[in-house]
């Protein structure tokens, strides 16, 4: 048994080491001026000094939130209303809903960047802007992570009997449903804004496909810094990788803070 | 009261203006222009035929085909051994390396290709340590083959499908392999006659999705190897975003194409899960 | 006028009739129970008169009101659920103020009104803590004490001590009796578990397949059974059909079958001769102790009938035993 437990971690290690590696490595040659032999060399913190002093820079960095923020709003309140009216009045529409919701989940960002290109490059009014296409494919493509994040937590409180527990006490469904189950989920919305914005951050496709170059997000910045400096880029990318971590380590703690207080209700 | 019902469907008015402006119209009318020819007129195949008879195309559907199954395939392998080994270490390390896992998830794209590029480019740096050191299989590593590539994709493939098997071991109870000891089984036999058969359904549904990570993947692939590669996305974004001009059609017929790959693959994988399924609940 | 009826009431899900023909009325301030085996419709029955499903024909009244068609808000009914229904960002405290605040009462008698309840249901300790920090028997009193604060006409219970294990099922059920007594409520209390209705309740209202099989006090529906459903549910009735009661003891019934109870029947080694008693032979196929009590299996031919004794008063029968029952034909009911 002690054998079959030390094999494990070994290949659990194996597994650590080959993921980790290319995240090590360039963050060791952001760091270092030269690196061509076995030991890098001249250590200097001159990357970073010189990108966030660069005001495209920071200004793709501005973009990019930005345009996290809003998609999301927008898609958190579409499936707040529509989860609302489906699990209230008419459960029958639940697997439409459903069904829209899950529909960007396998066709992903190639096939919707181009399809909604095609439909409105040649709009003349504001659905040919393309910063209006750009936040319409954002909302669709996050909308499985939200509805799930959301239908998930509406599942753990037991909204149904939520609801006519609040209802018999004399409250509307209206009332009920803001002023219980909405505060009640706000931990499992605020986890899938978080993998939201993790997808938003991580896009290259849909902002090149849409928008071309035009709207200069960190991963457009990124990709235009690989092709001159590799130094400068390296440390592009610690601020992306540092910032996809600082989500998804909120997002694991929410997670197993939620985990542990629904443990404690089962018993 | 049945009035003041329906006035409620409402607020299921923007949900449903949002999904069918971006999401269903533009689908729909992927499809209709698939059918529609690039240089005017009405219904016609043409599309489809260019798509199945130029070998650019031909060999972007093998290619996709190709990585996808390969990357998937390996993906898979390796979940497998990783999430059993998962359940065997002790709690704490298993939530080190899920947190890991977690964290890794997020790493794709262009700051994958990029860390790639780095690290097995012409000059990565351990190409340079092969050379070096002398190790030939590292010195002439080639990162702009579908080969090279391959990598890449197993490597994005890993903590997604390590996350998705981990909580399908959690349903191998401990009882089942205290009781086919007991019964004189050894390890193997009981992975082979009752583990592999209990998860199968969670690797087939596992395996599809990895399949359409890989077949949809397109940044890392472009930052990599720009259009010096002929794979499903990397054409049809060719299709739309381009120097030449716009070509509606033939980039329909090959998002189709696309789309028709992912549909069978998941038909495929569901319909042989549910062979495996039989009485077992799903984990 | 009684206090709450359901008259013809119906209820239909598509084809399936859950409720056929309802009638039924409750007095004020008794505590009702809607007993019956799962899917019988009791449930759906309460939930009609809480307004949480629609009737398809027929009319509920509560207080001299017709309230078949008003929202559930404004019904002046409290329910406690089978599942926990607390809200789980409140605690206990303003669980319980809930109801109060929906209906602007003034804060300082919120105050007062919740100190009271939490008081009675014995809450004191726990009133600032979260629902996840409680026990489930202690969210079921926080429950108990949110729909009972706000006073309303009558307090429905579905079910509520269902998901509480055997000991602390006991206390609450007394503890749910005295405080409904206390302050007068009218209560209908809804479970499958006939013991918890014969504690529990004034009147017990037996339903099978969406109709009402019998009403009545809890000691009536243990002695006399109206129908066979009843004997077989209630008590532990043996139920023996007309041919089989000639088979094994050549007695001649008028009626479809008889049913007696286990703890009625003498038995004995000799044969007893009484024309006021059937007379069955049989042989001891095994004995349980329940408790205080032995419960030999004899079988009669080839029936089994129940035979309870009590525990300790003699020497038990071994199996193989030959002896013979005695009944006396008052004690049995004819169905």
């Amino acid at each position: 048994m002690k054998k079959h437990r030390a094999g494990s971690g070994i290949i659990l290690l194996l597994i650590l080491v080959w993921l980790l590696i290319p995240l090590i490595v360039t963050i060791i040659y952001s760091l270092f001026q030269n690196w061509t032999g076995i030991i890098p060399r001249g250590f200097s913190l001159k990357a970073y000094a010189e990108i966030f002093s660069d005001p495209a820079f920071l200004s793709a960095l501005g973009r990019t939130i930005l345009i996290c923020i809003i998609p999301i709003l927008i898609t958190i309140l579409l499936v707040l209303l529509a989860l609302f009216v489906t699990g209230l009045f008419f459960p029958g529409l639940e697997r439409v809903v459903q069904i829209i919701c899950m529909i960007p989940y396998t066709i992903q960002g190639v096939i919707l960047s181009v399809s909604i290109l095609s439909m409105y490059v040649a709009n003349k009014t504001f659905l040919g802007n393309r910063l209006v296409m750009l936040t319409g494919a954002y909302c669709i493509i996050i909308l499985p992570y939200i509805y799930q994040g959301i239908r998930n937590g509406m599942r753990a409180v037991n909204m149904p009997v939520l609801i006519e527990a609040a209802e018999t006490l004399g409250a509307s469904r209206i009332y009920a449903y803001f002023r219980i189950i909405v505060p009640n989920i706000i931990s499992s919305v605020i986890v899938s804004s978080l993998l939201a914005v993790g997808i938003i951050f991580g896009d290259y496709v849909l902002v090149r496909n849409l928008d071309g170059s035009a709207f200069q997000n960190i991963q457009i910045y990124l990709y235009q810094a690989m092709k001159s400096d590799s130094m400068k880029s390296s440390a592009v990318f610690v601020v992306i990788m540092a910032v996809t971590f600082a989500i998804s380590a909120v997002v694991l703690w929410i997670q197993g803070h939620q985990g542990k207080h629904s443990e404690k209700t089962a018993k | 009261m049945k009035k003041r019902k329906n006035l409620y469907l409402l607020a299921l008015l923007p949900f449903l203006v949002v999904a069918f402006m971006y999401e269903i119209i533009p689908l729909i009318t992927v499809i209709v222009n698939s059918f529609q020819s690039d240089s005017g007129g009405g219904f016609t195949l043409e599309n489809y035929h260019t798509v199945s008879s130029r070998l650019l195309y031909q060999m972007a559907v093998t290619n996709s085909l190709k990585i996808s199954l390969i990357s998937a395939g390996i993906g898979i392998l390796i979940a497998f051994l990783g999430a059993r080994a998962a359940m065997n270490v002790g709690s704490r390390f298993r939530r080190v390396f899920m947190t890991i896992l977690n964290m890794v998830s997020n790493f794709a794209g262009i700051p994958l290709a990029f860390a790639y590029m780095i690290l097995l480019g012409n000059a990565g740096i351990i190409v340079q340590l092969g050379r070096t050191m002398g190790w030939d299989a590292l010195a002439n590593y080639n990162l702009y083959t579908s080969n090279g590539l391959a990598m890449v994709y197993v490597y994005f493939q890993i903590p997604l499908s390590t996350l998705l098997l981990i909580p399908a071991f959690h349903a191998i109870r401990k009882e089942w392999k205290e009781a086919s000891m007991l019964l004189g089984a050894g390890s193997s036999t009981f992975w082979l006659k009752v583990g592999i058969p209990v998860l199968m359904p969670s690797i087939l549904d596992t395996f599809s999705i990895l399949f359409a990570n890989a077949l949809a993947a397109y940044a890392t692939v472009y930052a990599i190897m720009m259009n010096s590669i002929s794979l499903l996305p990397i054409q049809i974004a060719g299709c739309f975003v381009g120097e030449v001009k716009i070509q509606k059609g033939l980039g329909g017929a090959l998002s189709v194409t696309m789309m028709v790959i992912m549909v069978i693959m998941i038909l495929l994988t569901s319909t042989i899960s549910k062979r495996f399924q039989k009485g077992v609940k799903k984990a | 006028m009684s206090y709450i009826r359901f008259e013809n009431l119906s209820k239909n899900y598509g084809q399936k009739e859950v409720l056929k023909d309802i009638n039924l009325e409750i007095e004020k301030g008794t505590l009702v129970t809607l007993l019956g085996p799962s899917g019988c419709g009791k449930s759906t029955l309460l939930r009609c008169l809480a307004g949480l499903e629609t009737v398809s024909s027929g009319k509920i009244f509560l207080d001299g009101k017709d309230i078949t068609d008003i929202s559930p808000r404004d019904r002046g009914i409290g329910m406690v659920f089978q599942q926990y229904s607390l809200f789980p960002n409140m605690t206990v405290e303003q669980n319980i103020a809930f109801g109060l605040k929906i209906k602007k009462t003034d804060k300082n008698i919120i105050q007062e009104k919740v100190n009271d309840i939490i008081n009675i249901v014995g809450l004191k300790e726990q009133a600032k803590q979260y629902p996840s920090q409680l026990s489930g028997g202690q969210q079921q009193r926080a429950a108990l004490a949110r729909a009972i604060v706000t006073e309303p006409k009558v307090l429905l219970l579905d079910e509520p001590l269902s998901a509480i294990d055997a000991l602390l099922r006991h206390s609450l059920q007394i503890e749910i009796r005295r405080i409904q007594q206390e302050l007068g409520i009218t209560a209908i209390f809804v479970t499958h578990d006939q013991d918890e209705a014969m504690v529990m309740s004034d009147v017990i209202h037996l339903m099978y397949q969406g109709h009402m099989e019998q009403s009545g006090r809890p000691t009536e529906l243990y002695t006399k059974p109206a129908t066979k459903f009843v004997a077989s549910f209630i008590g532990h009735y043996n139920l023996l059909d007309a041919p089989v009661m000639k088979k094994i003891c050549g007695a001649d019934i008028a009626s479809e079958s008889i049913a007696f109870r286990p703890e009625l029947i003498q038995v004995s080694t000799e044969p007893v001769e009484d024309p006021d008693s059937y007379m069955i032979p049989g042989e001891i196929a095994f004995s349980l102790p329940h408790g205080n009590i032995l419960r030999y299996a004899v079988m009669c031919g080839d029936t089994q009938v129940d035979v309870d004794a009590l525990f300790g008063t003699e020497a038990p029968y071994c199996i193989g035993d030959r002896i013979y029952l005695s009944i006396r034909k008052d004690d049995c009911i004819y169905l």
